[in-house]
Parts: structure tokens; C-alpha cells; sequence
């Protein structure tokens, strides 16, 4: 495999959310020569929970990262734009989480963030704004696999990885994106960004989920759905069914937990399902999280995968990967793990990869 | 008369086509301004660093009551065009509140397409339990003044706020109408005619009017200085309180910069008829050719005088932002809607409010051709505009296709 050459002297999309990763992005193609436009979605307005600054019936303020995006762009004179994005963001991730979690999954709103705004929303705009290229500032990167195809591969940074959130992209778009952080480190970024007198230079990681501000999911999910429609529940203890407490909803919980359930016991406890039928939440020892098996649901292929192949597989983003072999089903895949797994928690995607490279993924059930 | 192209101060190569969000500065202004700076003392000051700036501030004062055709006391300085029209809006409800007269004029009314300074200061009366009525405009810029009279004849009413001029479609309003009938009915009347100031000559000598506002930044002179034109003998609560600057009407040290600047664009007032016509040839010859090689092009609120160099077309089949960052990064500032303080846009309420769907406001594009546009800027403009539209229309045909196909 060999690193695809950038050519020089096209128009490049870069989606520059105010972080410094894809400020380093936009800087990095500039000095490559490429003649570099700069856009932002809107996508949620963060002051609505966060801001101690209440700006009347504020429609029409921005927030301090498109503010941010814009001053990078300042600084490396490029075209810079902002989209309003929040009605689709609205539809295609934040309705879809709060539904995920009031079916007692756990869901990763940045693969549907992925799939509908960034590589689906901006690929558009890349073609209108008559634009050869899209970039972000993800760490992946772009390669050449063996069968002559373009394929997406693991960052250099391991660390910040984050091909587990690419793999419902659409393998016809992948020749469309640079990722020109893919090949450094976080490290390497940062010095760069200092270099080059940006000034997100020093701002933190976000970590965690955009959207959910600091008072926590709970409250979000209250906010969203409507406290009348949190049903309470029982929590019982697994295998016998005892129950142990009253909750006041499932979308306090999720699988694996162990903090915060409210109850005393022997041992350890944690969440190892939840039945948004009965609003059951079912509590047991942390040897009950462990499992070998995991069906999925709703494939994306980005390479040709036989039926049968082992292939290494990530059931979250912070996880190692592990070896599963892969069976496929009219639904999805199947899959069976080498070694037991703790907490493959429903909800979330189950990502593969062949040594370095993405070659697919599904929702795991 | 005839006057030389008149000459702005240029940012990069971009031919500027958004004059109603703000005009570029006058290049005639910059000579000036470091004599300006130079008189950093408080007018307000008795010692001798404050006379020049009083003198500026004077002078200044007496070129724009020449200009608005008023006496130079009825002129009051303010930030701006937002504060000048919270000005006259707040003004007269603290003062009728004040003198216990709230009980009997109760209402106030406005138009819906005015500027957001009106609009929401407008909706914080509606808060404070003050009855206001907006009067309809219809899709072809025609102000419902049948409605205006009967809001008018239902209850007594403090204070009719109507804009000249639309800063969207530039639709003129029949001003003249809204005075007569507004003071037949007791009323007085208060006009936001920012987007009037160097696009079209008028005389508050002859204009009823009780207040207008008048903005520097809109005609080719510096941000931060505003006028609140108010009629000798009204009464008025200043919004802001402290030092009895403006003859106590509008607390806080004066912009002498911006005071000075816009006195002196004020001078350039015969300048306004000659760039009246030639930028309404130019216009029309734009909406001409734009017709003839765009299909489906619409001109929103054409139905009405116009001022000059407006336009708000509606361009079929194009989503309006995607245009705009097109032909921006072609080298043309155009604006799909008034200029939002984020960068981004949601569909004008303005177009909403005459009638046009949420699809059609976002295919609109706002042109406002100035002082600085030239005959070129608008052919080379147009071949842009045709190249753009034509391929953006193209992804849609793509798009279309492969609907078709999935079904």
C-alpha cells in the first residue's frame, strides 16, 4: 500500500468545525498549494444548554467554534462559509439518538454525523462549489489497496483512530477526500497549529458527545422527548429476577454500567440489559457482560469480505478490536468472537478491519 | 450635472454587490481622517481640546440637516440605524407612559416586512403589554393600506412605524399615505429611512414626518453614527441616560470621528439624483438580461417603485446560499437575505412575510448595486450569474435522475 499523492492546484472543500485538528487541516492544504475553501455546519446551537449568556430570543447568534473556524480562515485568507445545518442534524442524529436510547440502546451519534452531513451534505456542497476534493480533519487516512481500489486505513496515531466512525461511508466517495491530518500524530498537530500562530492551537479535545452539555444525558433525553414520557421502572437482579429498586426511566441507564444505579449488593453491579418493553433494567455480576456472539444489522461493505474471514473488529470506539470470524446473514452478519468480549452493548456499531484497513461495519442488535 | 465614477476604498478585487447591508467608504473620507483622529478631546470639555471636536460635531450637524432638508436641533446622533429606531419607538412609550397618556394611545403599529431594530423592539412592547398591529404586504411589495386605516380607526394609536423603503426588495412605500392617514387618526409617525439616504432625494421639509433614522454606514461614511431625526416640539425619553449630549435626548460622549465623516458625505448630496438614474438604468438592465437568459427568473415586489439599485430576484431550482458562496469566491458579495449576525443564513422573514414559500425566499438572491458599481461590474457579474446557475442546475437534473432511477 502506498500513501494516494495529493495533485496541486485544485479546489478543496475543507469542513472546519473550529477544533485543531481540522484548523491544521485547512492550514496543511494551503501551504500544499491547493486552493483551499472552508465551511462549517451549524449544526446545533450549543448556547440553547450551555452559555451562561442568554442573547434574547438568540436565532441568529453563533457559537465560539464557527467563531473560531472563521478566525483561522482569517488567518490563512481562504473563502470561508457557514451552513445551517441544524434542521438536518436535528432529523438524522439527534432524533435518532434520543429514539436509539428510548429503545434501551446505547447509541454514537458521530457515525450518523458522518453518514448524513459531513460525507453526504458536504460531498454535495464539494460538487456545487465546484471543488475537486473534500477534506476534514479526521485520523484516517486514504490508501491504495492491494486490489488497485482506494480504501480508508487506520491513522498513524492509534490513539486518536477514528475509522471506527467512517465505515457507512459511501465507497464511491472515498476517491473525493483527503484527510491531511491522517498521517501525524495528535502531537505533531498541535505543533503545527502553534507554528503556524493559529489560535486553537491550545484548545481542548472535544471529548465526548457535542450536543450533550455538561448537565448530562438524562437531562437531555428529558429535554428532547418530554419528562411525561419517561416511563419508571423496576431494576431486578440477574438471573433470578428479584427486584432490587424503582427507576425513573431507562435512558438514565446503559449497558455496562456500574456507577449511579442506587442500589447495595454483595457485589458489583452492573446494567447487562435493558427492556424498553417492560422498562425493566436487569443488574447483575460483571461475569454476565461477557460474550462471544454479536448479530448485526445494516451493513456497509467497503471492501469484498468472504464469508467465513476472520477479521479484526472494534465493538466501540475506545475499543482494542478483537478477532471475530464473520458470518454473514440475510440481515447483517453474525459475529463470533475468538475470545469473550465484555459488554457488546446494542446500539453501538461493530466496525472490521483487515490489518490496517476499513472494510466495513453494521449496528450491532 | 455631470460627476466622475465615484471612488471607494477598495478591499481586494471583490466588486461589491450588497450596498443595502452596508456601502464601502467613501475614498474621499480617508484624506480627512487623521485631522479627525487628531481631535480626540471630549466635545463636552471646556478646555481647548474640546472646540475642535465641537466644531466638527457642528459642522457635521448642519451639512446632514441640509442634506435630510430639517433643522439642525431636530437631528439627534446615536450609535445607529437599530438605535435610532429604538430610539423613536421606546422614546415615545416611555414618554406616554411617563404622562400617564399609555391608557388612551395603547397601540402601535408597524409593517411586517420593517427591519429587525423595529420588528423586535416592536414585539418587547408586545411583552410589556402594549396592543401592536403589523400591516400586510403583499407578494408585489404593496403595503395593505386599507388595513393600515382600519388598525387606525379600531384604536387610538401612539405611533406608526413604516419604512420608506424595503432593505430587501426595495419596495418604496407610499410614505406620503401612511403620514396623512396616521395624523388623521392622532397618530404620529416615525419612518426608518436608512435605506433611502443617497438613493433617492427627499426633504424632511416636506415629508409629515414626526421621527426618522438615518444610518452613516449606508451611505458610504463610517459604522458607529446614526440620526434619529425628531420633529421640533416632540417628545421624546432617551434610552440612554447620562450626560446631556444631544440636548439631553442621547446620553455619551460623541463619535466625532463618525459624526465627521458622515457631515462630510453629507456634501455629496447632489451627487444623489445623477446616481439615482444611473444606477436605475443599471438595474434594469440587469433584471432585462437576467429575464432573457435565466429561466424562471422572478423580481420579488416589482410591482411597486423601487429604489434604484435593489433587487430581490428569486431564481428557480438554485438554492440561494449555495449561489452566493459561488459567485463569492467568482469575486461578487451578494447577500441572500439581510445580513445575519452568525453568517448563517435562514430564509428572510422579509420575503416569508409577502408571501413567498420557505423554498422560494431560499432561491432568492438580494442585490444592492451603490455608488462605487460600474457598467462592467454588472455585465461581467451577469456571465457569471448565467455559468453558475446553469451548472448548479445541472446537479439538480443529476439529482432528479437518480430519483427516478431508485423508484
Amino acid at each position: 500500500m502506498s500513501e494516494v499523492e495529493n495533485p496541486k492546484k485544485e479546489r478543496v472543500l475543507v469542513a472546519m468545525s473550529g477544533g485543531v485538528d481540522s484548523s491544521v487541516a485547512a492550514a496543511l492544504l494551503v501551504e500544499q498549494g491547493y486552493d483551499v475553501v472552508g465551511i462549517t455546519m451549524q449544526v446545533w446551537d450549543y448556547t440553547k444548554n450551555e452559555c451562561e449568556i442568554t442573547e434574547g430570543h438568540g436565532t441568529c447568534c453563533s457559537s465560539t467554534d464557527v467563531d473560531d473556524a472563521r478566525a483561522v480562515a482569517d488567518r490563512l485568507d481562504i473563502p470561508f462559509y457557514v451552513m445551517n445545518c441544524e434542521a438536518k442534524f436535528q432529523q438524522a442524529v439527534i432524533d435518532d439518538f434520543v429514539n436509539t436510547y428510548m429503545q434501551g440502546k446505547t447509541p454514537i451519534p458521530c457515525v450518523n454525523c458522518n453518514t448524513y452531513l459531513k460525507f453526504d451534505h458536504l460531498i454535495r456542497k464539494m460538487k456545487e462549489l465546484d471543488c475537486d476534493w473534500l477534506a476534514t480533519g479526521h485520523y484516517a487516512k486514504v490508501v491504495e489497496s492491494k486490489t488497485g481500489r482506494l480504501a480508508i486505513q487506520t491513522s498513524t496515531d492509534d490513539w486518536k483512530d477514528q475509522t471506527y466512525f467512517l465505515f457507512t461511508l459511501n465507497p464511491e466517495v472515498i476517491p473525493k477526500l483527503l484527510f491531511p491530518v491522517g498521517g501525524m500524530k495528535k502531537a505533531e498537530v498541535r505543533k503545527i497549529a502553534e507554528e503556524k500562530n493559529l489560535i486553537v492551537a491550545r484548545k481542548k479535545d472535544s471529548t465526548g458527545i457535542c450536543f450533550i452539555g455538561k448537565s448530562g444525558y438524562s437531562n437531555f433525553i428529558e429535554q428532547q422527548v418530554g419528562r411525561e414520557n419517561l416511563l419508571p421502572g423496576k431494576l431486578r437482579l440477574y438471573p433470578g429476577g428479584d427486584v432490587m429498586a424503582e427507576h425513573t426511566g431507562i435512558h438514565n441507564f446503559t449497558y455496562g454500567q456500574r456507577k449511579g444505579l442506587g442500589v447495595s449488593y454483595s457485589e458489583p453491579l452492573y446494567v447487562l440489559k435493558i427492556d424498553p418493553e417492560t422498562n425493566d433494567v436487569w443488574l447483575g455480576e460483571e461475569k454476565y457482560l461477557y460474550s462471544q456472539s454479536a448479530r448485526l444489522h445494516t451493513m456497509n461493505w467497503l471492501d469484498d469480505v468472504e464469508d467465513g474471514e476472520t477479521l479484526r473488529v472494534k465493538i466501540r470506539f475506545a475499543h482494542q478490536g478483537a478477532e471475530a470470524r464473520v458470518k454473514k446473514t440475510p440481515e447483517g452478519v453474525d459475529l463470533e468472537f475468538l475470545e469473550p468480549q465484555r459488554a457488546i452493548t446494542p446500539g453501538q456499531a461493530a466496525v472490521m478491519y483487515r490489518s490496517q484497513q476499513l472494510v466495513g461495519g453494521g449496528w450491532i442488535l | 450635472m455631470s460627476f466622475q465614477p465615484f471612488e471607494t476604498v477598495q478591499k481586494g478585487q471583490q466588486i461589491y454587490l450588497d450596498n443595502n447591508a452596508t456601502t464601502p467608504v467613501a475614498a474621499l473620507l480617508v484624506p480627512h481622517l487623521e485631522n479627525w483622529v487628531a481631535e480626540w478631546g471630549n466635545a463636552s470639555s471646556i478646555h481647548q481640546s474640546g472646540r475642535g471636536p465641537k466644531t466638527l460635531i457642528r459642522e457635521a450637524r448642519n451639512h446632514l440637516a441640509d442634506l435630510l432638508g430639517c433643522h439642525p436641533l431636530e437631528i439627534v446622533f446615536t450609535a445607529g440605524g437599530s438605535e435610532a429606531n429604538n430610539l423613536a419607538i421606546k422614546g415615545v412609550y416611555e414618554q406616554l407612559a411617563v404622562s400617564g397618556e399609555l391608557e388612551n394611545k395603547s397601540r402601535f403599529i408597524c409593517s411586517q416586512v420593517e427591519h429587525p431594530s423595529v420588528m423586535k423592539t416592536m414585539d418587547y412592547l408586545k411583552d410589556k403589554g402594549v396592543d401592536v398591529v403589523t400591516v400586510p404586504v403583499s407578494r408585489e411589495g404593496v403595503l395593505d393600506l386599507e388595513f393600515l386605516e382600519d388598525a387606525l380607526k379600531q384604536a387610538p394609536t401612539a405611533l406608526v412605524s413604516v419604512m420608506i423603503a424595503n432593505n430587501e426588495t426595495g419596495s418604496v412605500f407610499p410614505i406620503e399615505k401612511v403620514i396623512e392617514l396616521s395624523h388623521k387618526y392622532g397618530a404620529l409617525v416615525h419612518s426608518d429611512m436608512v435605506q433611502a439616504l443617497g438613493k433617492i432625494p427627499f426633504s424632511l421639509k416636506n415629508l409629515n414626518v414626526d421621527f426618522a433614522s438615518f444610518s452613516s454606514h449606508k451611505f458610504y461614511s463610517l459604522k458607529g453614527c446614526g440620526i434619529l431625526f425628531s420633529r421640533k416640539g416632540n417628545q421624546l425619553v432617551s434610552l440612554i441616560h447620562g450626560g446631556a449630549q444631544e440636548r439631553s435626548r442621547r446620553a455619551g460622549t460623541e463619535n466625532t470621528l463618525a459624526i465627521a465623516a458622515f457631515g462630510e458625505m453629507a456634501r455629496q448630496k447632489d451627487r444623489i439624483p445623477f446616481e439615482q438614474q444611473r444606477i436605475r438604468e443599471l438595474r434594469d438592465g440587469l433584471e432585462k438580461k437576467m429575464k432573457e437568459s435565466i429561466s424562471g427568473v422572478e423580481v420579488t415586489g416589482a410591482g411597486v417603485e423601487r429604489l434604484p439599485g435593489s433587487m430581490s430576484v428569486l431564481i428557480p431550482g438554485v438554492d440561494g446560499e449555495t449561489l452566493l458562496m459561488n459567485l463569492d469566491m467568482k469575486g461578487f458579495s451578494v447577500s441572500t437575505g439581510a445580513a445575519c449576525s452568525s453568517g448563517s443564513p435562514e430564509p428572510s422573514p422579509v420575503l416569508l412575510a409577502m408571501g413567498l414559500s420557505r423554498d422560494e425566499a431560499q432561491s432568492s438572491l438580494r442585490l444592492g448595486l451603490g455608488w462605487s458599481t460600474r457598467a462592467e461590474d454588472v455585465d461581467r457579474f451577469l456571465q457569471q450569474l448565467i455559468v453558475t446557475v446553469e451548472r448548479l442546475r445541472s446537479f439538480n437534473d443529476e439529482a432528479s435522475e437518480v430519483s427516478k432511477e431508485s423508484v
